[in-house]
């Protein structure tokens, strides 16, 4: 019963770790929309945290520099199971418009999981929280194979 | 029967499960108000009960630089020292136990939570949790003066020649003559309480030590998983302790002697003390600089505390 109780609220309050990996700010500012009153994704329990070691979801911006892989890497270990790795528009799926630049390593499945990918440039914040939503559930289900 | 009822007043009521309960309830309640504030919907009220469980679901690292005892000990202490002193104070009428010296026991309890996250922080090897715990030292030190003045205040008050420190003592004083808060001399120390609560707790603008933002929670910044949901847990935990030791120390003529009343008003007071000294302020103000926060508490607050204790001191 305790783990059901804690697989269900995996799903109720999903903290979030925000890499930007050389993004051109754009889908940044659509993420702190989400939190501001206007659509206030903490009334789903999401909640900006400041270390990767608090992070449920890892939402990753940007083209993926070659500078930022690696650290985008790092940060990415350091997160606790379960997570989720989100991208937020085009850039990290596809390099965008960065895409051919010599030090731009996009698309981001190369390295890690992509659970759900955000399209968009910019991202509207209507899909940033139906994504994150939508990887919500995912994390709900990666918690209860857990139990298995 | 002694030791079983013991064993209830520190795992059921008014210990353990009754404070966190109510650190849960509190704290949810402070993050709906503060989004309704601000003109957003808000997390339901039992989102801090969520975000506990689900910590606990996570994983546990331990990083390679920390001392794994200390590390993982560090949360055990803080709550272990907060379910005491959560039974040592009176739920108005109600005690569980009697003591000639409680403040002064109280006094040294309620620095251990802060330490325990001082020496868990300072175990981590990590640079943010030596500025955190830096910080949390100097705010520690801030308001502990100005407790200490409200804590003589009270105990002058009620004592008279000899300084009564037994919250008992208080309790039946209050019961007799009227609540403390009634005292012309007492309205200063309460308000330096009030100011008091909110940097104990560690919410916004005295939430320096954890700072999000710049120093990414600080202390807490290497810990995930169970032993990161029990310090939340502490935090919670410490609202209704702070918000139990007002009502306590100013407000114990409240009670009725029933005790199941006694319970309820007391839920009420914290929650109306909640909303008035931390989600108010909170909504209101950002977030202070460290050396503010020291100035701030020993000279305002520090100076509201003197006041009333030279004022009791002279007998009014
Ligand atoms: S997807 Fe568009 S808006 Fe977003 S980071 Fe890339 S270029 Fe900027």
């Amino acid at each position: 019963m305790i783990k059901k109780a804690i697989a269900n609220s995996m799903q109720k309050s999903p903290w979030l770790y925000h890499v930007n990996t050389g993004s051109c700010n754009g889908c940044d500012i659509e993420l702190v929309a989400c939190l501001t009153p206007r659509y206030d994704v903490e009334r789903f329990g999401f909640k900006l945290a400041g270390s990767p070691r608090h992070a449920d979801i890892v939402v990753v911006s940007g083209p993926i520099t070659s500078q930022s892989k690696e650290r985008l890497l790092r940060t990415l270990e350091q997160v606790p199971e379960p997570y989720c790795i989100v991208t937020l528009g085009s850039c990290p799926q596809s390099g965008n418009v960065f895409k051919g630049s010599y030090s731009v390593e996009a698309p981001i499945d190369k390295f890690c999981h992509v659970d759900v990918a955000i399209a968009g440039c910019t991202v509207k914040p209507e899909a940033v929280i139906a994504g994150l939503y939508k990887a919500t559930e995912i994390l709900k289900k990666k918690r209860e194979a857990m139990n298995k | 029967m002694e030791y079983l009822k013991i064993l209830f007043n520190i795992l059921v009521f008014p210990g353990c499960l009754f404070v966190g309960a109510m650190g849960l309830l509190l704290s949810g309640i402070d993050r709906k108000v503060l989004a309704r504030m601000q003109k957003r919907v808000g997390p339901p009220i039992i989102q801090p009960l969520y975000d506990f469980l689900k910590l606990l679901g996570k994983e546990t690292i331990v990083p390679k630089a920390a001392n794994r005892k200390v590390f993982l000990g560090a949360p055990v202490v803080g709550f272990a020292a907060l379910v005491v002193t959560a039974a040592l104070i009176p739920v108005l009428g109600y005690r569980a136990f009697e003591g000639s010296a409680d403040l002064i026991v109280l006094l040294y309890l309620l620095t251990i939570p802060a330490v325990a996250l001082i020496i868990g922080g300072s175990s981590s090897g990590n640079p943010y949790a030596g500025i955190g715990i830096s910080r949390e030292m100097v705010t520690m030190m801030s308001y502990e003066l100005p407790l200490i003045c409200i804590f003589l205040a009270v105990a002058k008050k009620v004592g008279g020649s000899t300084l009564c420190f037994s919250l008992s003592q208080i309790a039946a004083y209050q019961q007799a003559n009227g609540s403390l808060i009634g005292c012309v001399s007492l309205i200063p120390a309460a308000a330096a309480m009030l100011l008091v609560i909110p940097a104990e707790v560690g919410t916004q603008p005295f939430d320096v030590a954890e700072a999000e933002t710049e120093i990414l929670e600080g202390p807490l910044i290497e810990y995930s998983g169970a032993p990161l949901a029990v310090f939340k847990l502490n935090t919670s935990m410490k609202m209704y302790i702070m918000t139990a030791l007002f009502s306590a120390l100013f407000l114990g003529g409240l009670a009725t002697g029933v005790t199941a009343l006694d319970v309820l008003i007391q839920v009420l007071l914290c929650i109306a003390l909640t909303l008035i000294c931390m989600t108010t302020i909170h909504a209101v103000t950002a977030r202070l600089k460290i050396e503010h926060l020291f100035k701030f508490y020993w000279t305002v607050v520090a100076g509201l505390a003197a006041l009333s204790l030279v004022l009791v001191w002279l007998g009014f």
